[in-house]
């Protein structure tokens, strides 16, 4: 027996070798990627990292970039400042980027986009909704609508909805407060009276003393912003104390998770997003087909807004010929794409203008509600503003 | 009748907070240790509660084996973290603690995902209207639950052998042991009571919310320090009083002082104003 280990290890090391000597022959372009996989937005970290991959397998089995391969460089960021810093700067001066893309939320994308514009690559950015981010410079990207756009277009289907007192439940965070400061700016526009707000942080998820509260102002709707992890009992909560006022989410509620943990309560729910898993458009309907085959679960924003802000930064790289720097930002920022959260092109600022998706839950699954489609209102800031 | 429903909403809370922080002022009580990881047995007991509900469709069963599970938990981490630490200064048990509500957090995570978990149908959910407010029938039995364990366990610390043993122990071990208590035993009996108390309440928590996440201990492990604290480290009474109170403050607080305090600030802003009145806690024992 003695005699056959060291064959063996000798027969690990020598196939090693050749796996690593191998290596060079395809070079490869490294595409940084940073996601929260642990800490409390795992969750959407890890279906923001599964919409990444999707991109870049799709790309590589249609032969890469200039005939080399993408290699999806991830790191868990944690969604906070003091990890996406690091890995930001490890992106930049270890792995050599050409490019990246964010899958993570505000706090840390903020942090992260100072240090891609300093080293001047490109930085694609899927969900987080913060103004500073594109305002950090010109080789920043975002491929989603900006917080207060979104709460702007919230107050729009409140008006839609032909409702007139609201009552805002806002989430403490870069997300909930940019959505309401969207709201609180439409909503005089829009002939609505927002009757009371109210804060909550990320950790709560027993909302009793506010539900109670939130009776007592008998509203017409509730705004409330979150993610599916604090909505799911909000709005299960808010139900069982006997509220029956419509409520509406946004992207942070778009998931089936939702569904599931504020069960029939959920019925009834609209949430304002980027995803609608009605959409007739190919360039949705193949995504939500290639990722459930590709994961087995169905895709939520978060996986389109990822796999949107992936492919954004690699068809920028075909059209650069693979280089990084300005020309990738040049080519970025001329492209016009045609990805499953919509048709997109960006203005000077680098943030794309598109219509808001209404999904309502019904029978336990997101459906298309209506699309608010106000050019005005749903203007993204441009350099000028 | 807002002012009512906020004190109503503040019991059931208060309630989970009690069932919570109980185990950890036995621990306290008995060994000086600040068991920071006593929230992760909080979480285990979650997991396990909807595991098994999930698995069976009997919730009894849910919460016997979730109580179970986080009991004997509390046993093998104060066997394998704490008993080898009992000869050290404090400081060393609380890091070890630390470092174990840590671990176990990223374990859960990594066990049974970063998604969380729900009920496949939940239960309880009936509602119930009472004087006009309306409960869903969890959240009555939170509160009733809540007062029926305390009650036996009133009777059993002062009825029973093991009751007055583990009295015994907490005012003078040394001396418990010379009358042939068995400390050892008495530790375990502790953390077992405890930390299925624990699981207990993870399991209200998992029905209340319909949701169990890795990351569900992190604000008990804090506040449930901050209470018994309030209450006079180690007293049980204390403990109780100091739980219920922070939950109607908390009820009236996030309401009404939202917008200038955050609603987990709100037990270390009460503490802080209890120490400077009553530096030994609310109930300090003799």
């Amino acid at each position: 027996m003695k005699s056959r280990r060291p064959h063996f290890s000798l027969l690990t090391v020598a196939a090693a070798t050749v796996a690593f000597s191998a290596c060079p022959a395809w070079a490869q372009l490294k595409l940084g990627f940073n996601v929260p996989l642990t800490g409390f937005a795992a969750a959407d970290g890890k279906s923001s990292l599964e919409g990444a991959k999707l991109a870049v397998e799709q790309a590589n089995a249609k032969g890469g970039v200039a005939g080399q391969k993408i290699e999806l460089v991830v790191y868990d960021d944690q969604a906070t400042p003091k990890e996406a810093v690091p890995s930001a700067t490890k992106m930049v001066e270890k792995d050599q980027v050409v490019a990246a893309v964010s899958g993570s939320y505000s706090g840390s994308t903020r942090a992260a986009a100072v240090i891609f514009q300093r080293a001047q690559v490109p930085y694609v950015v899927a969900y987080a909704i913060h103004p500073d981010i594109t305002l950090a410079g010109d080789y920043m990207f975002r491929v989603s609508a900006m917080g207060e756009v979104q709460g702007r277009g919230g107050a729009k289907l409140v008006q839609n909805l032909g409702k007139k007192k609201v009552v805002l439940v806002t989430l403490k965070n870069d997300f909930g407060q940019a959505l309401a400061a969207g709201f609180k700016e439409a909503a005089p526009k829009l002939g609505i009276n927002i009757i009371n707000e109210y804060e909550y942080g990320m950790p709560d998820r027993q909302f009793g003393p506010l539900v109670s509260k939130i009776k007592s102002d008998n509203p017409d709707v509730i705004y409330a912003s979150g993610y599916f992890f604090t909505a799911g009992p909000l709005v299960s909560q808010l139900r069982a104390a006997g509220v029956t006022a419509p409520i509406i989410g946004q992207e942070g509620y778009d998931s089936d998770k939702f569904i599931e943990i504020a069960g029939p309560a959920s019925e009834g729910t609209y949430v304002t997003t980027s995803l609608d898993r009605d959409s007739d458009a190919p360039a949705t309907k193949a995504f939500l087909a290639d990722y459930r085959k590709a994961t087995g679960s169905g895709a939520d924003m978060v996986a389109a807004a990822s796999f949107t802000a992936t492919s954004v930064a690699i068809e920028g790289l075909k059209k650069s010929g693979g280089k990084g720097g300005a020309a990738l930002r040049d080519a970025i920022a001329a492209g016009s794409y045609d990805m499953p959260i919509g048709k997109l092109e960006f203005n000077d600022l680098h943030e794309v203008k598109k219509d808001i998706q209404v999904q309502i839950v019904k029978d336990k699954a997101f459906r298309r509600h209506s699309i608010i489609s106000d050019q005005v209102l749903l203007a993204p800031p441009t350099k000028a503003k | 009748m807002l002012a009512i429903e906020l004190i109503a909403q503040g019991l059931i809370q208060g309630s989970i907070y009690a069932l919570v922080a109980l185990g950890l002022t036995l621990v306290y009580g008995l060994l000086r240790i600040l068991h920071v990881a006593h929230a992760a047995l909080f979480t285990l007991g979650g997991y396990v509660g909807v595991l098994v509900c999930n698995a069976s469709g009997n919730l009894p069963l849910g919460f016997f084996c979730a109580a179970l599970v986080s009991g004997l938990g509390g046993v093998v981490m104060f066997r394998l973290a704490y008993q080898p630490l009992l000869n050290q200064p404090p400081y060393v048990a609380l890091i070890a603690s630390i470092g174990l509500f840590i671990a176990s957090e990223e374990a859960f995570r990594i066990i049974f995902g970063a998604q969380g978990m729900s009920f496949n149908t939940p239960s309880l959910e009936q509602q119930f209207s009472i004087g006009g407010l309306q409960f869903k029938l969890a959240e009555l039995l939170v509160m009733l639950s809540t007062a029926a364990i305390i009650g036996v366990l009133a009777f059993l610390q002062s009825r029973t052998r093991v009751g007055i043993a583990c009295q015994a122990t907490v005012s003078d071990p040394q001396m418990a042991q010379s009358f042939g208590i068995s400390l050892r035993q008495v530790r375990d009996i502790n953390f077992f009571v405890g930390s299925a108390l624990a699981g207990f309440a993870g399991v209200w928590v998992a029905l209340l919310n319909n949701l169990v996440e890795p990351t569900m201990g992190s604000v008990p492990s804090y506040k449930a320090l901050a209470i018994i604290v309030l209450g006079g480290l180690g007293s049980v009474p204390g403990t109780l009083t100091a739980a219920l109170l922070l939950g109607v403050i908390e009820a009236f607080g996030t309401i009404y002082l939202g917008g200038i305090l955050d609603r987990n600030a709100i037990a270390f802003a009460f503490l802080i104003a209890v120490l400077m009145v009553r530096p030994q806690g609310l109930f300090a024992r003799s």
